[in-house]
């Protein structure tokens, strides 16, 4: 164990300082005291004399003692320790610089954490699974196409001889419904997957057993695995499901196992069906898309294993070159989500240059406020340099106040991070891509933790070391010519240029927040035309055939089913007593609707107008409240294929018929947003009937649209919605319409059930949390550029105290003094508010070429906002010059005799 | 010249005399510049100064270990004692010190 003992003694000599000097001082005591009792007693020598010889033969104890300390490797460390002692104590010196230094610097340093995390994630390579890392998965990638290739099963079926690849397995996403103990059929998370899966990633099931390949065989009984959320939600936790038959999507299966909680493989799965993978007659880029997976055989590599695969695409691609010759294959780490073949590293590189620049903007400002800290203690600079302070030395020592600056900024930088992530990022992505892959994390990683330090440490290098050189520059000529209360150091062009950007920036964001808030108050407010609170908007699907169905007919009598069973709920949930209607409509209000263009036949040359549409039953407009105004309402006959008439809102009245009466008119429509090549090919419809606004126009829309309905023909689509309108709270009835979904047809699958005055809340909580995001930017950029103009201030007035006091003295009016003190902040101030405005008028022309604002032919922004922006930036002005105030005052009390008695 | 004491140790071979001094018994560090001084008949003087350096050094490298202990006379003394790993190295060390004397020898005879 000596080595244990050495570690530990290394241990207390470097930390435990008092108890290793006590330990010096005692042994030296011990060693002079035996000295002296043997010169007493061998040699006789008075007391004094024994001691006076036993220290001279010991030799100087105070220089052992330093020799000793040095042995112990810590010299330097106390040195370090005072400097950081300093910085600790300079924090609440100045708790104003602390405050906005490291409110800078923690947002910095959360951002970088956050960027950090968030690419870590998304680029992990590592698996919660046994062997995690060599867990492969086979790509495609089309290079002519510049796309990924799924329609791997021919090749598939192909791969049996590999070598370098074991355990070879492959997956399909497959969202089913799921009919549960309570007899209500909801839709699940389900993969239909080799058996291999359950070897890839091993877990005990809870009950029962995984696949096997028996299962995967043609003509098998057809089983499922459930997932253990899946249990306990909609099997009330029964083990005695295992064995039990279960309707699964369009038919029935058993259930023969029940994995552990947790276990999610391949993606975030709650559900698993076996796959077929020995489809015959499958064609070469044929069959239903899969993703292919395997682990690496012993002493493979995934470089070997791509070869081994990329020999067996170029095989078949010899049989098959009008397939197979632009397809390239890539094994890569199982969490690899893209074949496209861009680098990793090249990614990492960028992130850190993106994180290290943001740093580096933010502790540039930090390191101006330091530097007018740093000069304000220039004296005491100078001083320690006589004393004989190198100039390293004094630079370590401002660099150790601003690494305990960025330190404290870190800890706070990352806990909020780590609360970010979990709070916001992880809700953010469920929202945006559903259930997460099982190997997400969103707890700093220990690599995220070392990115954040290694920028605290680079951060205080900029904000601490810069600004040391500077100050320290020419140290020598300026302690020969020192004098006190004045300074000769001087903020270079640089720091105003800091300065002047800041103040950019600063009148630049509100524009952005502005913008952001006035949408989503717009979104807010927006008129549905009826009581959107009454409804619940209820998306439904429904489970069809097998995905390798290629067969039309099957096709078409799914969409049949499809139209009728949809139709069948409908008309159950109209005779139920808590609802008072229910109509079916392709696109809900407030949410995205088809763009189309139209033109009037009945007027010559009339232009083409954009409009948007909707596909509706004839019951909408009753169950919406909102009888037609003008015309007819539609009628059974006209939802015959082949029947041309719609029905147009106000809207379309006022845009489009500049207020006529467009009953009996005639439209040609487009088939899509654009104009047909040839219009005149295209058939027109007659108007036979106007209704009021309900909600056509998409909830970003700034100005009003013209509205359109055509009549849903049954039969023509898969993706409609139920509008319900409960006589109470509608979200109350939830229950009722699973039931009632589960007794028409257990295939149909609700997918989403929300209350139309909510139908597009998680597009807001995005708008949201960017509004936050650039509040806070825009306050701490606002906070540093006001501190930035304060200190730089009042450093100017300390440095010219002298100045000031012999013009008041020679008789100087207070303006001419402020005028001279002014002009320097006034003219950074107002090149800031141009440079601003610029941005925003650069913003402005970008807007208005972006899609969504170019129909209003306009910048961006409405008059009272752009009227708001110049408000705010004269605001600016008046807050950067109150900034001035108390510098400024502090310079005009300065009385003459006093500054020149500070010489 | 040849009677003088060896006031200093040769560098180097300071570590060694203090390994084989503790070799033998625990010891404080007097009582180890003093053994050193007694065995080799007073010739060899270990410097004071470079003695506890050498004691912290071994010790930082798990040669040695150390603990307060009290004396005969009821004092209170740092005594150190050789680990296994200071064992070991004392044989080596002892080894390369003879090859080394031997040749030194070897030099000097030759006539």
């Amino acid at each position: 164990m000596s080595w244990f003992s050495g570690a530990r003694t290394r241990l207390q000599l470097l930390f435990g300082r008092r108890a290793a000097e006590s330990r010096i001082d005692e042994e030296v005591r011990f060693h002079l005291e035996m000295e002296t009792n043997r010169l007493l007693r061998e040699e006789h020598l008075s007391l004094d004399e024994a001691q006076r010889r036993a220290r001279a033969t010991f030799g100087g104890v105070q220089q052992h003692r330093e020799t000793l300390r040095d042995g112990r490797g810590t010299a330097w460390f106390n040195g370090m320790s005072l400097d950081l002692k300093l910085g600790f104590r300079m924090l609440s010196k100045y708790p104003g610089l602390t405050v906005v230094g490291g409110l800078a610097m923690a947002l910095g340093i959360w951002f970088g954490a956050v960027i950090f995390q968030m690419y870590g994630i998304l680029s992990s390579t590592k698996l919660p699974l046994p062997e995690g890392d060599r867990i492969a998965k086979v790509m495609y990638y089309d290079m002519k196409l510049q796309s990924e290739e799924h329609r791997l099963l021919y090749d598939y079926q192909q791969y049996r001889g590999l070598r370098s690849i074991v355990d070879l397995g492959a997956y399909r996403d497959a969202s089913v419904n799921i009919v549960g103990a309570d007899g209500n059929a909801q839709p699940a998370v389900a993969a239909e997957i080799t058996s291999a899966a359950f070897r890839i990633a091993p877990a005990r099931p809870l009950h029962g057993r995984a696949f096997v390949a028996a299962d995967e065989r043609p003509g098998a009984a057809p089983v499922v695995v459930l997932g253990y959320e899946l249990w306990r939600e909609r099997f009330a936790g029964d083990p005695l499901v295992v064995g039990r038959s279960i309707r699964v999507g369009a038919g029935f299966a058993t259930v023969v196992g029940v994995m552990p909680e947790g276990y999610a493989f391949p993606m975030a799965h709650e559900a698993w069906l076996p796959l077929r993978t020995d489809v015959p007659g499958v064609q070469p880029r044929g069959g239903f898309p899969i993703t292919v997976f395997g682990r690496l055989a012993p002493e493979a590599t995934f470089e070997s294993a791509q070869a081994e695969v990329r020999s067996v695409v170029r095989r078949i691609g010899i049989e098959h070159p009008e397939t197979h010759a632009q397809l390239q294959a890539y094994v890569a780490p199982y969490t690899q989500m893209s074949a496209n073949p861009s680098s990793g590293m090249a990614m990492a590189v960028l992130t850190w240059i993106f994180c290290a620049a943001l740093v580096a903007v933010v502790c540039g400002t930090v390191a101006l406020l330091l530097f007018a800290r740093a000069a304000s203690r220039e004296t005491e600079i100078i001083v320690r340099s006589a004393l004989g302070a190198s100039r390293g030395r004094i630079v370590g020592q401002l660099f150790a106040e601003a690494l305990v600056l960025a330190g404290v900024s870190a800890v706070v930088g990352l806990a909020t991070a780590q609360l970010a992530l979990s709070r916001l990022g992880k809700p953010y992505l469920e929202m945006n891509y559903g259930r997460l892959p099982f190997w997400y994390d969103f707890d700093l990683s220990p690599v995220t933790i070392v990115s954040a330090l290694m920028l605290a440490v680079f951060g205080a290098v900029i904000a601490g070391v810069l600004p040391a050189r500077k100050i320290t520059r020419g140290l020598g000529t300026r302690l020969r010519a020192a004098s006190a209360g004045g300074g000769s150091v001087s903020f270079g062009g640089v720091w105003t240029g800091v300065i002047v950007m800041q103040i950019a920036l600063t009148v630049a964001f509100p524009a952005v927040v502005m913008l952001v808030r006035s949408e989503i108050k717009r979104y807010e407010a927006y008129d549905y035309g009826f009581r959107a609170q009454d409804y619940l908007g209820v998306t439904v699907a429904i489970d069809g055939p097998p995905q390798e169905t290629t067969d039309s007919t099957m096709k078409a009598a799914q969409l049949a089913r499809y139209s009728s069973s949809i139709e069948a709920l409908r008309r159950r949930l109209e005779g139920e007593p808590e609802i008072a209607g229910a109509t079916i409509v392709d696109r809900l209000p407030r949410d995205y609707h088809i763009s189309r263009q139209v033109q009037l036949v009945s007027v010559p040359n009339a232009s083409w107008t954009r409009v948007s549409t909707a596909s509706i039953h004839p019951s909408y407009f009753d169950v919406l409240d909102a009888p037609v105004r003008s015309g007819r309402a539609f009628n059974s006959s006209d939802a015959a294929s082949g029947a041309r008439v719609v029905i147009v809102d106000q809207g379309f009245v006022d845009l489009v018929m500049g207020g006529r009466n467009p009953v009996g008119h005639r439209v040609r429509i487009s088939a899509t947003s654009q104009v047909d090549s040839n219009p005149s090919d295209l058939p027109w419809h007659e108007i036979v009937g106007v209704v009021k606004e309900l909600g056509i126009a998409s909830y970003q829309r700034r100005t009003r649209a013209a509205g359109l309905y055509f009549p849903l023909v049954p039969g023509s689509r898969d993706d409609l919605s139920l509008m319900v309108r409960g006589r109470i709270d509608p979200l109350n009835v939830v229950p009722r319409i699973r039931e009632l979904a589960t007794a028409v047809d257990p295939s149909l699958r609700i997918e989403q059930m929300t209350r139309l005055d909510r139908v597009v809340d998680d597009k807001l909580w995005f708008y949201g949390l960017w509004l936050r995001v650039t509040m806070s930017l825009t306050g701490v950029a606002l906070l540093l550029s006001l501190s930035g103009i304060y200190s730089v201030l009042s450093y100017t007035v300390a440095r010219r105290t002298r100045e000031i006091g012999v013009r008041v003295a020679l008789g100087a009016s207070a303006r001419l003094v402020i005028t001279s003190i002014f002009r320097r902040p006034l003219t950074q101030v107002v090149l800031g508010v141009i440079g601003g405005s610029m941005l925003i008028a650069l913003g402005a022309l970008a807007l208005q070429r972006t899609t969504e604002f170019s129909s209003l032919g306009r910048s961006g922004l409405t008059l009272s906002e752009i009227a708001g922006l110049i408000a705010y930036a004269i605001l600016m002005v008046g807050v950067c010059m109150l900034a001035c105030v108390v510098p400024t005052m502090r310079a005009l009390r300065v009385q003459p005799t006093e500054a020149l008695r500070a010489e | 010249m040849t009677n003088r004491p060896q006031a200093d140790v040769l560098r180097g071979s300071l570590d060694l005399l203090v390994l084989k001094t503790l070799s033998l018994v625990p010891m404080h560090g007097y009582g180890i510049s003093h053994r050193i001084q007694q065995m080799s008949k007073g010739i060899l003087e270990v410097n004071q100064g470079s003695l506890y350096p050498a004691l912290q050094r071994l010790e930082k490298d798990g040669l040695i270990d150390s603990d307060w202990e009290m004396t005969e006379n009821n004092r209170r003394a740092r005594y150190y004692r050789l680990t296994a790993k200071g064992r070991r190295a004392l044989g080596t060390e002892l080894e390369s010190w003879k090859r080394f004397a031997t040749g030194l020898d070897a030099v000097l005879s030759t006539t």
